[in-house]
């Protein structure tokens, strides 16, 4: 583009051609919703299989595990993202502060279950997997819809499904084995996180 | 009739204002490509639109390269709508 004078009327060219330009939309690849994913799923099986063979609690605490590599990685992998798309859009600052919301409820309702156990011994991490089972898939499906991904909306609404399911288990005293609760709550993952992450870097791919 | 804002006035800094109108912030490499200018022309744009307070550059790094960050300002914003306000009573829309 060359800089010259505008006429009134080129100026007005100039600025709803910018203006077209800038409506395409980039969502980018899927790979934070993917390491998230896969993080889950590998933690939980293992915790699964860990106290399916040794029948000890403490192998609950690999539970932090996720925290740990998934609140490293995902900073770095945002500023990639950004830097990746090179634009920031409305739209975009309203998802990463929605996420943001979920990472610091997390860490507090983390918190709240860790001052349960330390001050009265009261196990209340039950309350772990229904947020991560309500909390994140409302995130996910106000993200698709912002986005307009389907991927996203379908997933989430997986996920929200079975936290209402483990809410209504908790808030009536259903005990959650680990025999059944455990592949229910991996294939929540899967379905939330797993299939819309490829399926986000399949279109990226193809851009 | 008001005077349009020369500093506005001009094809490539219509356009870098029109975009960052329309996204909350852009880099320097988005803002080439979609308005299709060199570098140097862009760079040197840029630098007039902030120094007159319409947009606001923040140079960073992302890993080892440098970024630098474009938004608008509040004053900027304001700039932009008396222009296009004044383009209308021009063109008489």
């Amino acid at each position: 583009m060359e800089e010259k004078k505008l006429t009134e009327k080129e100026s007005l060219e100039v600025i709803t051609s910018m203006i077209e330009r800038t409506k395409e939309r980039y969502i980018g690849d899927g790979n934070i919703l993917l390491m998230w994913g896969y993080l889950t799923v590998v933690v939980a099986t293992l915790v699964w299989a860990l106290l399916a063979i040794t029948h000890h609690p403490a192998w609950n605490w690999l539970w932090f595990l996720i925290w740990v590599v998934g609140g490293t990685a995902t900073p770095i992998m945002v500023r990639k993202k950004q830097a990746a798309l090179g634009v920031m859009s409305y739209s975009d600052k309203v998802s990463s502060r929605i996420w943001m919301t979920v990472g610091y409820s997390a860490m507090f309702a983390t918190l709240c279950c860790l001052a349960f156990l330390l001050a009265k011994g009261i196990d209340a991490w039950g309350m772990m997997l229904a947020f991560a089972l309500v909390i994140v898939p409302f995130a996910e499906i106000t993200e698709g819809v912002l986005l307009n991904e389907k991927s996203l909306i379908a997933g989430g609404g997986v996920g929200l499904a079975a936290g209402i399911f483990t809410m209504c288990c908790l808030a009536g005293g259903v005990a959650l084995y680990a025999n059944w609760y455990m592949p229910m709550f991996i294939c929540a993952f899967v379905c939330m996180m797993i299939i819309p992450g490829h399926i986000l870097n399949r279109k990226a791919k193809k851009r | 009739m008001r005077e349009l804002d020369p500093l506005l006035h001009s094809q490539l800094r219509l356009a870098v204002v029109s975009i960052l109108m329309t996204v909350e912030e852009a880099d320097f490499v988005y803002l080439r490509k979609k308005t299709e200018s060199t570098a140097g022309n862009l760079s040197v744009q840029l630098d007039k639109l902030a120094a007159a307070g319409y947009i606001c550059v923040e140079k960073g790094k992302s890993g080892r390269r440098p970024r630098t960050v474009c938004s608008m300002t509040p004053a900027g914003r304001e700039a932009f709508e008396q222009y296009v306000d004044t383009l209308k009573e021009y063109l008489n829309l």
